[in-house]
């Protein structure tokens, strides 16, 4: 049987990629991550916030299920940190299709958690709370920094709780009291957005922003003037950051975030022995015309 | 059969349905796309009336927060000020006059607050997000640490100087230069910017492999698994 290699069907090599993938995951195979050195910042950083009952830690989830692999998974890492630190969080998105996992990742994270440190709990209102999905999504970013009482910004939480009765946000009034802003997004330009006016002058909190891969080459430039001091570069910072968690914690499990990174390294080996393959089967035949 | 679980079955059914326009497009592929865009563009709708319209604007513009107890008295008074949210309101209903021939000039009044708004937001937010990258772009090109030279870091900077300043020449099309210099910097310039493009290619592809080993997890280790007990 003759194969024209110069017309072959694209379908065989989704079915080629496709089972290289499923294979280790099947089998549950996962190698250890590469080192991310980004990542690591942003571990640094949420590893040394203080656990001080005024502040609190801001945490924007702008992404869609069609992101969710990467920006879901280091949603989950940060969250889960930010947990296990006791660091109380108020979880918000300029984002609709965000909404579902505004509640799902720290109920799941906490529930995790629970189930790991058997007698210790994590509660809804102390350790985190949810501020929902918030539309005009640049304005409020522009109020954040200007208001001199975010409880009567926000007013409720998404379940229409008032703040004032949350344990988490009862003594947050300006952005001072905000230590650190983990933002996680496939839009650009939202991420931008944060950048522009989640300030005011003489003050920052701690950036951390998770991206997708499409979106690594533009925001390494944020790393570089130190407008964020921390950097997920799509599900590779994801898996550095779960396995500096499992450093850090021995007890903790093999997440999702490896899981998935090993999938997508075998993934990029098919890809780089496709593109090897196609290029020296081009060369031979040129060679046989010429 | 819970709610869990049904979740997932419809989850794993979709995904497949999508996946099947890798073999062809078919209609079933065109069902469920018409479904998820339906539901992206009613989501946004939907959270915007029950998250922010109502309880931020309604509830309090027509006092239905106020609780009235058994001896009369209330939770606290009515704020007549929540009705001024009726001006923008209003304001902004205008935009509907695009649709009329001989009174659309009163959505060019929106049109125009909205375009001079956004013209200010953007002014601002120009100088917060670039000044800060411009000033970290004056990097020593070699970099003195605890009194010894980083060659390494030297090297970087010097890396990064060389890319900026070539890609900017490149970019020079205001007048012509003769100079050959300055068009070697220019084609390096070019030949940078292909380096960039091929790590905004590999990191697309990185992304979009991603996503489908994320759907893969979840095709063989959550549905499978509920569809063997379904059945």
């Amino acid at each position: 049987m003759k194969i024209d290699l110069y017309n072959i069907d694209r379908r065989l090599i989704y079915l080629l990629v496709t089972i290289a993938i499923a294979l280790p995951l099947c089998f549950e195979v996962s190698m250890p991550p590469a080192r991310m050195k980004s990542a690591e910042l942003a571990f640094k950083a949420v590893d040394e916030l203080a656990n001080d009952a005024k502040n609190i830690a801001f945490v924007a989830l702008d992404y869609g299920p069609n992101t969710f692999a990467e920006t879901g998974t280091q949603t989950e890492v940060i969250v889960e940190h930010l947990l296990r630190k006791r660091i109380p969080f108020a979880l918000f998105s300029i984002y609709p299709q965000s909404e579902p996992f505004l509640n799902s990742i720290p109920e799941s994270k906490a529930k995790a958690l629970m189930h790991e440190m058997p007698g210790q709990t994590w509660e809804y209102g102390k350790d985190w709370i949810n501020l929902g999905y918030r539309p005009a999504g640049g304005l409020l970013l522009q109020a954040i920094p200007k208001s001199e009482d975010l409880g009567k910004l926000f007013k409720n939480d998404a379940f229409g709780t008032p703040l004032s009765q949350l344990a988490a946000f009862k003594n947050v009034k300006t952005l001072e009291d905000i230590g650190f802003l983990a933002q996680f997004t496939s839009l650009t330009g939202t991420f931008s957005s944060y950048i522009q006016f989640f300030q005011k002058p003489g003050y920052r909190p701690l950036f951390v922003h998770g991206c997708t891969s499409i979106t690594v080459p533009e925001a390494y430039i944020y790393m570089d003037s130190g407008q964020i001091v921390g950097l997920l570069e799509g599900i590779a910072g994801a898996a550095w950051y779960s396995e500096l968690l499992r450093e850090r914690y021995p007890e903790r499990s093999i997440d999702k975030a490896r899981k998935v990174n090993t999938g997508l390294g075998i993934a990029h080996l098919v890809i780089i022995a496709l593109i090897v393959m196609g290029n020296l089967m081009g060369l031979f035949n040129q060679k046989l015309r010429t | 059969m819970n709610w869990q679980v049904l979740n997932v079955l419809i989850g794993g059914i979709a995904t497949l349905a999508i996946f099947s326009f890798l073999i062809k497009e078919n209609s079933v592929y065109r069902f469920f796309e018409h479904v998820f865009i339906g539901i992206a563009a009613g989501l946004g709708v939907v959270l915007s009336i029950k998250e922010f319209f109502w309880p931020n604007v309604l509830v309090p513009m027509l006092g239905l927060d106020i609780l009235t107890f058994p001896d009369g008295t209330t939770s606290h008074p009515y704020n007549s000020g929540y009705l001024l949210y009726l001006i923008p309101m209003l304001v902004g209903l205008l935009y509907y006059f695009i649709f009329s021939s001989k009174y659309s000039w009163l959505a060019k009044i929106v049109i125009g607050i909205s375009l001079g708004a956004s013209a200010g937001i953007s002014f601002k937010g120009f100088f917060a997000e670039t000044i800060p990258q411009l000033t970290s772009s004056f990097k020593p090109l070699i970099v003195i640490a605890n009194g010894s030279t980083d060659w390494l870091a030297s090297f970087s900077n010097c890396v990064f100087v060389f890319t900026l300043v070539s890609v900017m020449v490149y970019f020079l099309f205001s007048f012509k230069s003769e100079s050959k210099t300055i068009s070697k910097i220019s084609v390096s310039g070019r030949y940078l910017m292909m380096v960039c493009f091929g790590a905004f290619f590999g990191s697309t592809v990185m992304a979009r492999m991603a996503l489908l080993v994320e759907r893969l997890d979840f095709l063989i280790n959550s549905w499978v698994p509920a569809i063997t007990k379904f059945f």
